[in-house]
């Protein structure tokens, strides 16, 4: 293919010029960025070549490990090498072109080419990372599968790197769409991995309908751009956008084109569809049909926060529309408390994480919304790393017992023997969602909190303590987990999957019968070995680590706002724009104030104290006096609250809500249209065969058979047709 | 369009005395009228075939009066691939007739009713 | 005189597979097909991509009937090129894929399998409308055949319908060419009788505004019903459930591009002004298409069906892009012509692969397939991707450039100031958000399909079931194995490479349209005003200004 492919373009010599001419404010990249993103598709086209000759080992898994840990090498020299520097575009070759004049904006041109600045490196260097790291656990996670569908899993997950690494890298808008498409096709083969379950199946496709539905925000976003820039690349894109960020720091939005404010509201619902905000995060809890590494990595790190990505690339566009960032606030305080809502109130552990990921996904928009970019962006980095660490002690786990995921049927794992590392990894990461003093999370979430108080705009202050409160649910329902599975009296039931994930696509595979015979009646629950336990110790060391970030480079708010300074999401706009965008031109108003205090400083104290205050109920809860697995304090109290903890257990019923708005209705629409389609349009043309039929019938028995007749008319006829002459004549 | 198939006048014998056009064209109609007449009325199928030839040679007339007329060659022309059609085509029709007398032994075109609609 | 070789090389191995003794037709029409590939990359080769836009390349002449200004003329512009080499392309997959379908009757079969191939070929190489109109005419009569007689239970219906009603269409559309012949032989346009195309689209946009409306209404019967274009697509899904696996891959893949092609090489250069003028009139008919036709395959049980209706959907797009006209609309619908008759190609292969194993195309019956044929399952969701238009398969590239030709083409743009971005037209945003709903259905009705038929638990219908030994089904159906053999999968490798690389690379294809697209476009525009309340544009030297559309 790649020889036929050299032949197209050599006989196709249709000269377009020697691309990749940079934009102003760029420098050519180092030629190695490339293999970024190729070397987790070298490990596509590896394993996809072990899946062809049936290998039967492990040596998918540890190509895929050695693929992506090349590519994270790569990545960190990028961090040192190009981090701070102007961006740096690298060009692979060109994708779409398509020029119909000479003039600007005559020209559609979008190219694989990579473009590299604070805020990719961010986001390759954790993406990167975990993805190496999960690829590692999920080597023995998958082990039961060894065969076509470990190639099959590991082919998939390098490509949704190389997908998310096109996403990060792209210099322009169309990459970025392709990334952006390749994850969901990733996600979506990979939610369906157990491709035998119809509850996977339907996750899957769930998820890349609604997926899709944003990407449509997205496209049609991306054609407005063109349509108003005349470009699609981000170096031309962000000269063209300045004048515009100029005036509305200058205080005069209203210079803003009506266009140009809606281009964000169109990315947005793009965002929106991929990181599983309202109206559209319906789709992630059921992504955990996929296997965990995959929820973990795709589901919790790094796929979902895509959109917030997005709005972080796309910056300077959010902050000249007057209505964008209230939206992204509004929508992303109400997805949290929503979120964290239904996440007290379910039972699967899994699902209670996926909850935790959409909250928290929503305190990360809320970040991007409230101008603390940093915040956003630092929330999204240490959330990858404590989330990536939540999921993968649920998928230990669940990988241990049987698939049993019931909080109510699993306790004090953590106490077993064997499970030490899982327990302590599990706690770490529980701390930091729980935003316990001092803790990685705490910091990413307080930068959150605080800047709701700070910044103004449209009930932002609301927000705030709409945040506060989700916090403390927050603690409350993560560490209800983790009272209930990982502490207190042992006992266990196994789940009804064989092993974790069970199926495969052959029923015959006599060798992984061995796996089968130890989940007898006498069940022995299987600790994790050391690839399992070597990953979580290195993401708990990782969660508490990144911690340290918020207290380097000082003068930037930390690590992550050192990257951010230079790109698109520099935080350097914020302070212009907290008047630009405020009402009220006062300072104090501007910075605002937290019962008098600096929400800053104060923050600390409250959001250390709400969440101490939710880990405490919890405890109370789900820890003190409880014997067994299957009951717990809470089950007294629940029937006080009246039916509210059965909604919210029934997730609001916003499925149900969908399925008959939506679906359902749809659904008999199609069908009202496939009979149009039979009866009437079809039926007018059945009808237009019928006529000439009935005509003929009509008209048959004028011809008798008799020659004489025959003759007699025709006659007649000619007789006709003389007189008609004649008549002319006259 | 006349121009090139056009005769020379000279070369062409002079017209007769008081015969017209009108009067070709009178045989014509009155030769096409008969056969007509016959086709319609007789049911021998070779007098209806031969009726059938007079109502072409009628038409011959007129074409050949109307070429002479105006002095324009493709009326004759015409006429002689029609004869030369019509030969073949009698040959053709009277082998058909013989066809159709073996099987009905009858001449008559009543017989042949079975191509009714 | 390539492009003569490469109509008569399927012609004349039509005449081989007809008089050499059955059991050896296919491997003959393979060879022929084969060789008229190679034809086509040394056509391919022999081509100077540097000037494109050239319509009259490797082509020639010979007089036919010179008083009435007939020529046996042909020649190609890189747009019909392409198209020819996609019919070159397909020929082979489609005898591979009938390889062991096709049982009884092999050489009517393949005969007219090749005299099909020559048919559509001279139809994309004509340069002469009446040679034009003959193939494209001709084509109907071997496809009737491989319907009628190869097709399933309900054939002869089918094939009646698609007959007649293709053929009705078409004589409109030859009512409107001879007018539009006429109107150029006139003493003050040409002068002359003549059927060059090129002379013909010259002269053509001269024709008054309802002049030109009443053509491209004359036009449009023919070609829309042959897109085939809501509400006039009710032969599609009947003829594709009832056609031979060849047949469906042939129809999808090529014959519906003659309509495409047709309103690209004729109704647009010719009546430009009118065009303008009812472009949202055809772009609202292609969107509701989209989404009526997506939602239609939505509820389908037939498999088969399913992807027959999703032609409908996906040529809504190309049409789309056609009316645009603007450079990305027409570049996107060219190459959508392309790659369309790639991915919906091989679908309606990997449709009768799995119908030569199940003898049904029931999702009632059928499901799971995966565990059963994992490799059949793979090209599956491959195809099925490229048919959602996923990025980086061939899908998307036409797609996107469809949606945004619309989009962009709005004269309304200008409320908004001076866009960059914008182009002329009578289109807009709300054509492209239309458009784009239909890729979400896409999504809804392709997923649908892949879920069903593919995933979830093994599903087979009666006498499939697991309990049942290789050996049987062996007996059954020809030998064939549970999942691909090589031969199916040599059938669909090209296919699957194609759409990567026109996915992941489609630059060269895009150069190469590149001249011939933005000289219509320019053609279309420079005639074209006065034309549907555009504003005055630029008129290229030399040509005349028509009259006016209004």
């Amino acid at each position: 293919m790649v020889g036929g492919l050299a032949g197209m373009t050599g006989l196709m010599a249709a000269a377009a010029g020697g691309d990749g001419a940079l934009a102003a404010g760029t420098v050519a990249g180092p030629w190695w960025v490339v293999l970024i993103p190729l070397l987790p598709m070298a490990g596509v086209v590896l394993t996809l070549v072990c899946a062809i000759f049936d290998v039967r080992s492990k040596a998918p898994a540890w190509m895929s490990v050695g693929c992506l840990a090349g590519s994270f090498g790569l990545a960190v020299l990028a961090y040192f090498e190009l981090a701070g520097g102007p961006t740096a575009v690298t060009f692979g070759f060109r994708w779409i072109d398509v020029a119909w004049g000479e003039g600007p904006g005559q020209r559609l041109s979008a190219d694989f080419a990579f473009a590299f600045d604070g805020l990719t490196c961010l986001w390759m260097l954790f993406v990167t990372g975990l993805a190496t790291l999960i690829a590692l656990y999920a080597s023995e996670y998958m082990s039961h599968d060894v065969g076509v569908g470990y190639c099959r899993f590991f082919a998939a997950f390098n490509l949704f790197v190389f997908s998310m690494a096109c996403l990060v890298m792209a210099d322009n808008l169309l990459l970025l769409f392709l990334g952006w498409e390749g994850v969901g096709l990733c996600s979506y083969l990979l939610i369906g991995y157990f491709y035998k379950k119809p509850s996977a199946v339907a996750a899957a496709k769930k998820a890349f309908i609604m997926n899709r539905i944003g990407d449509l925000g997205l496209l049609m976003g991306m054609l407005l751009t063109f349509v108003q820039f005349g470009t699609l690349k981000y170096a031309e894109l962000w000269p063209l956008v300045e004048p515009f960020v100029a005036a509305v720091r200058a205080g005069h939005a209203d210079e803003v084109p009506f266009l140009v404010g809606l281009i964000p509201v169109l990315f947005m619902v793009g965002a929106f569809g991929k990181s599983a905000q309202l109206p559209l995060y319906v789709w992630l809890p059921d992504a955990m049909e996929g296997p965990t590494p995959v929820s973990a990595l795709i589901h919790a790190a790094t796929m979902v926060t895509a959109g917030v990505y997005l709005v972080a690339r796309t910056y300077p566009l959010f902050l000249v529309s007057e209505w964008a960032l209230p939206v992204v606030a509004w929508v992303g305080a109400l997805t949290a408390l929503l979120a964290a809502t239904i996440g007290m109130a379910q039972f699967d552990i899994k699902r209670i994480m996926a909850y935790s990921t959409v909250s928290q996904l929503g305190y990360m928009f809320c970040g991007m919304a409230l101008l603390t970019s940093v915040g956003g962006a630092f929330h999204v980095f240490t959330h990858a790393f404590f989330k990536a660490t939540l999921f993968l002690c649920c998928g230990a786990v669940m990988h241990g017992f049987a698939g049993q995921l019931d909080l109510r049927r699993l306790s004090g794992v953590g106490l077993m023997p064997g499970w030490r590392i899982v327990g302590l990894a599990m706690l770490v990461g529980c701390l930091n969602l729980a935003g316990f003093p001092f803790t990685a999370g705490f910091f990413s979430k307080d930068m959150i909190l605080a800047d709701a108080f700070v910044t103004a705009g449209p009930g932002y202050s609301a927000i705030g303590w709409i945040l506060l409160v989700t916090a403390g649910l927050t603690a409350y329902y993560t560490f209800r987990v983790f009272f209930r599975v990982f502490v207190g009296p042992v006992e266990y039931e196994p789940g009804d999957e064989h092993h974790g994930d069970s199926h495969d696509a052959h029923d015959d595979h006599a060798e992984h019968e061995t796996a089968h015979v130890e989940h007898g009646h006498g069940f022995h629950p299987h600790a994790p070995g050391w690839a399992i336990n070597l990953v979580l110790a290195l993401l708990a060391v990782g969660s508490i680590a990144a911690a340290g970030a918020y207290f380097v480079y000082a003068d930037h708010h930390g690590w992550v706002g050192h990257l951010l300074h230079g790109s698109p999401a520099e935080p350097t706009h914020e302070a212009a724009f907290v008047d630009a965008h405020g009402d009220g031109d006062g300072h104090a108003e501007a910075h605002g104030s937290f019962f008098g205090l600096d929400p800053h400083k104060a923050m600390y104290f409250v959001s250390s104290a709400i969440g101490l205050v939710g880990i405490g109920v919890a405890f109370w809860l789900h820890y003190l006096g409880r014997t067994t697995a299957a009951t717990s304090r809470a089950d007294a109290l629940l029937p006080k609250v009246g039916p509210v903890a059965r909604w919210a257990q029934g997730k609001w019923y916003v499925d149900e809500l969908y399925d008959a708005v939506i679906v359902k209705p749809l659904w008999v629409l199609s069908h009202v249209l496939h009979m149009f389609d039979k009866l009437v349009v079809d039926g007018l043309v059945n009808a237009a065969g019928w006529l000439p039929r009935m005509i003929g019938r009509a008209v048959r028995p004028s011809q008798g058979g008799v020659l004489h007749g025959y003759a007699v008319q025709m006659a007649c006829g000619i007789a006709f047709a003389l007189v008609i002459v004649w008549l002319m004549t006259l | 369009m006349s121009g090139s198939w056009t005769i020379a006048q000279a070369s062409l014998p002079a017209p007769m005395d008081g015969v017209t056009l009108a009067h070709y064209l009178v045989v014509s109609a009155a030769m096409f009228a008969i056969g007509l007449v016959g086709f319609l009325t007789r049911r021998n199928l070779i007098i209806m075939f031969l009726c059938t030839e007079l109502m072409f040679q009628a038409a011959g007339i007129a074409l050949i009066a109307f070429s002479r007329f105006h002095l324009h060659m493709t009326g004759q022309t015409f006429v002689i691939f029609v004869l030369t059609v019509a030969a073949a085509e009698a040959a053709l029709a009277l082998a058909l007739v013989v066809l159709l007398y073996r099987r009905k032994d009858s001449l008559s075109a009543d017989e042949w009713a079975e191509l009714k609609g | 005189m390539m492009l003569a070789l490469l109509i008569l090389l399927p012609l004349v191995f039509a005449l081989v597979v007809a008089a050499r003794p059955a059991e050896h037709a296919r491997s003959i029409a393979l060879v022929g097909t084969l060789v008229a590939l190679v034809a086509c990359v040394a056509a391919m080769r022999t081509f100077d991509w540097s000037d494109a836009a050239d319509t009259g390349q490797l082509g020639g002449s010979v007089a036919w009937l010179p008083a009435l200004g007939l020529h046996l003329s042909v020649g190609v512009d890189s747009v019909a090129l392409l198209l020819i080499a996609l019919t070159a392309l397909l020929g082979p997959l489609c005898v591979l894929g009938s390889w062991t379908a096709i049982t009884e009757q092999r050489r009517t079969f393949y005969a007219w399998l090749l005299v099909l191939q020559a048919a559509m070929t001279g139809v994309f190489a004509s340069r002469d409308l009446v040679l034009f109109y003959v193939c494209f005419e001709f084509t109907l009569i071997p496809m009737y055949v491989l319907i009628s007689l190869f097709g399933s239970t309900n054939r002869r219906a089918a094939a009646t319908k698609f007959f007649l009603y293709t053929f009705t269409g078409s004589l409109l559309t030859l009512a409107g060419l001879l007018y539009v012949a006429w109107f150029v032989a006139r003493p003050e346009q040409h002068g002359a009788w003549t059927f060059d195309i090129g002379v013909l689209t010259a002269h053509a946009p001269r024709m008054s505004g309802m002049e030109q409306g009443w053509v491209l209404l004359a036009l449009l019967a023919g070609f829309a019903v042959k897109v085939p274009l809501f509400p006039v697509h009710t032969w599609l899904p009947l003829a594709h459930t009832e056609a031979p696996t060849a047949g469906s891959v042939i129809l999808a893949g090529v014959l519906l591009k003659l309509g495409t092609y047709g309103i690209y090489r004729f109704a647009l250069p010719i009546a430009p002004a009118a065009v303008l003028e009812y472009a949202p009139l055809i772009a609202g008919l292609s969107v509701v298409g989209i989404v009526y036709a997506g939602l239609v395959c939505w509820v389908q049980t037939d498999v088969k069906k399913l992807v027959a209706y999703s032609s409908v959907s996906h040529l809504g797009f190309c049409v789309l892009g056609l009316v645009a006209l603007n450079g990305a609309g027409l570049s996107g619908s060219v190459m959508y012509m392309i790659n369309h008759g790639l991915s919906t190609g091989a679908l309606f292969l990997l449709v009768g692969m799995m119908y030569e194993r199940y003898h049904t195309r029931s999702m009632r019956e059928l499901g799971g397939l995966a565990a059963k044929m994992p490799v059949w399952a793979t090209f599956m969701v491959f195809f099925a991707m490229a048919s959602v238009g996923l990025p980086g398969l061939n899908g998307f590239v036409s797609e996107f450039l469809c949606i945004m030709g619309a989009f962009q083409a709005d004269d309304g743009w200008g409320r908004f100031g001076d866009l960059p971005g914008a182009t002329p037209g009578r289109l807009g945003p709300w054509f492209g958000f239309a458009a784009g709903t239909g890729v979400i259905i896409a999504a809804m009705y392709l997923l649908y399909m892949v879920g069903r038929m593919c995933f979830g638990p093994l599903i087979e219908p009666g006498g499939h079931g697991g309990a049942h030994g290789h050996g049987d089904e062996h007996a059954r159906d020809g030998g064939l194995p549970a999942d691909l053999t090589g031969r199916e999968i040599g059938a669909l490798l090209p296919l699957a490479a194609l759409c990567l690389a026109l996915g992941v690379y489609p630059s060269p294809l895009l150069d190469s349209i590149r001249e011939p697209v933005n000289a219509t476009v320019a053609h279309v525009l420079g005639n074209a005003e006065g034309g549907g309340g555009a504003p005055a544009r630029p008129v290229a030297p030399g040509t005349v200004h028509a009259e006016g559309g209004q």
